[in-house]
């Protein structure tokens, strides 16, 4: 049993309408799993019912091999989350956020207490544990929460959109951590940050209306969605005729003009070749191949369009 | 089994004892004025009730009503902030302890406000004023304090659990609370009440709580149908709150 986390089928819809639709993944112990979507895509939906605050409709889930519908208790003592809103208690110091948490979880103060520096140590936030979660700024409170769902030393980590809100420098530093988390326990987020998920990720799903539209690591989904070969070529003079030479080959697939700069699309990579015989190249500044970003397969994935 | 519960409810305690000075200075006010505008004030006008002194005879009501508001707020808004407002509720939820724990600790924080509140309302009493009585009946009087907060606890945390708009908690209490609690006889004595309507009254287990704690206070003894129905109504409401709590995170 190699996988921290199974999903089998999960479906989840509120009253008609669907919000996850047979949902199945599984996701390999000790690794970090992104998983990626616009609004409303229904990560959130998938989180709680694998942290057992919702159930699925239909549908069973497991993490390290225990069912979120009949052991929920087992899965809540190996998980640690951190939501997509913070949800400290106000009344407390951060300290005793912590406390509270490790008691929640059975731990003895003997436990605990040293835990607890060694995470506001790490979170930076040793020096404020005594104030009130309302004086601290938000990244301050964002770290606190991640603290918090440590405590316990937890085998799987649900971060709901963890670094949402967070200046470069948090954003980090929060990144840091959780590299040094991988291996030693299995890490689920979500993020709406491509550069996140590139930089963080051993495996990226892409979701949306509740089902997968795409998974592997960053480099096999790039590569998967550079299908369409886009160069840009940089002309010295005679843009104006390149275009309308560009506009009768056959191969190319589309060109977008912009002063002298051209972004041209080709049919596939053989294209290059006589592409380049038609084009003089005296009259060339640049021609550079246009790598595609995470960001372009998630947008050819999702679509442009802003959800409601 | 219930340290989640302990853990809970030792939380609010920590919460309560911060801002423990504040909370009684607006918790005594209240009784404190209806003791001495009708037990003063209406002296004159009310020599005694059933041949018990008007100040005396309002004094163990008081208390009491201390009491059971003190734990229906504490239940009703600090179940409704910790699930809407703070989501903490969720946080728990994502630990070992189960539905059980939380929703039992949050009675039990409930009533600990009401016994707290209550006792320092009586002892301001007992300070102030020429109220005095029998120490031998205190426990009987507690009992009945313990079941009635119980009860008015169990019901705060159903307000808290099923309503989702704060306004709507605010109008349960002037609604229903308030009138159940000033019908129940703080104020005057039953027999005010025409012959027709007396039974109906007799049922309402605010009638057991404030009947039942004055009885017990002034003569030691509660009456046992009233006894019966503080303990019913306490299981009853004790059961309905878990069950509800449970069926709303199940959502
Ligand atoms: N309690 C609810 N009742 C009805 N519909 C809901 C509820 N919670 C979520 N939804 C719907 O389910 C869908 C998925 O929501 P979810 O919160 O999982 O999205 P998400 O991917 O986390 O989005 P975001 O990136 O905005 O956080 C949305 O269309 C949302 O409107
Ligand atoms: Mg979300």
């Amino acid at each position: 049993m190699n996988h921290a986390i199974t999903l089998h089928e999960i479906t989840k819809s509120y009253d008609g309408f669907t919000a996850v639709d047979a949902f199945s993944l599984e996701v390999e112990r000790g690794t970090v799993f992104g998983l990626l979507g616009p609004n409303g895509a229904g990560k959130t939906t998938l989180i709680k019912i694998l942290t057992t605050l919702m159930r699925p409709t239909l549908g069973d889930a497991f993490v390290e091999g225990h069912s979120v519908l009949t052991a929920g208790k087992e899965v809540r003592r190996l998980i640690g989350v951190v939501p997509q809103e913070n949800n400290l208690d106000r009344y407390l110091t951060a300290r005793e956020n912590l406390v509270l948490h490790a008691r929640l979880h059975g731990m003895r103060p003997a436990a605990y207490n040293p835990r607890i520096d060694q995470l506001l140590e790490m979170t930076g936030l040793a020096a404020r544990q005594h104030d009130f979660p309302d004086t601290y700024s938000g990244g301050m409170q964002r770290r606190l929460v991640v603290a918090r769902a440590l405590v316990h030393e937890p085998r799987v980590l649900f971060l709901d959109e963890p670094t949402t809100g967070l200046d470069p420098q948090s954003r980090r530093s929060l990144w840091d951590h959780i590299r040094g988390l991988r291996r030693s326990m299995t890490v689920f987020l979500t993020t709406h940050y491509m550069d996140e998920a590139d930089a963080l990720c051993d495996r990226i799903m892409i979701m949306d209306h509740g089902t997968c539209l795409a998974d592997g690591t960053a480099a096999q989904l790039k590569d998967a969605f550079s299908r369409a070969h886009t160069y840009q070529v940089e002309f010295r003079r005679d843009a104006d005729r390149y275009q309308g030479v560009l506009a009768g080959l056959s191969f190319v697939k589309g060109v977008e003009r912009e002063g002298s700069l051209f972004q041209i699309t080709l049919a596939d990579e053989e294209s290059i070749k006589p592409l380049m015989d038609h084009l003089c190249g005296s009259d060339i500044r640049r021609i550079c191949l246009k790598e595609p970003s995470l960001e372009d397969v998630f947008i050819s994935l999702t679509g442009e369009k802003v959800r409601e | 089994m219930f340290k989640g519960a302990f853990s809970i409810w030792g939380r609010d305690m920590l919460v309560l004892k911060r801002s423990i000075i504040s909370e009684l200075v607006s918790v005594v006010a209240y009784p404190l004025t209806l003791y001495l505008a009708f037990g003063f004030g209406l002296k004159g006008y009310i020599t005694d009730v059933n041949g018990v002194p008007y100040p005396l005879f309002i004094a163990p009501g008081l208390i009491s009503m201390t009491a059971v508001n003190a734990a229906f707020d504490e239940s009703s808004w600090s179940m409704w902030f910790h699930r809407k407002v703070q989501r903490t509720i969720e946080e728990y939820r994502v630990t070992p302890v189960t539905v059980y724990d939380i929703v039992i600790g949050k009675i039990f924080s409930g009533f600990s406000q009401g016994a707290v509140k209550g006792t320092v309302v009586f002892l301001v009493i007992l300070f102030l004023t020429p109220f005095r009585i029998d120490y031998a009946n205190l426990p009987m009087y507690l009992l009945c304090i313990a079941l009635s907060s119980m009860t008015f606890s169990c019901l705060g945390t159903i307000c808290g659990t099923v309503i989702d708009k704060p306004e709507n908690i605010g109008r349960v209490q002037s609604v229903i609370i308030v009138p159940l609690i000033f019908m129940a006889g703080i104020f005057f004595p039953l027999s005010s009440y025409p012959a027709s309507i007396l039974p109906l009254i007799q049922l309402l287990p605010t009638t057991a709580v404030f009947e039942g704690a004055r009885d017990a206070l002034l003569t030691g003894t509660i009456p046992t149908h009233y006894l019966v129905n503080l303990v019913l109504s306490a299981a009853f409401c004790f059961a309905v709150a878990v069950y509800t709590f449970n069926r709303k995170m199940a959502e």
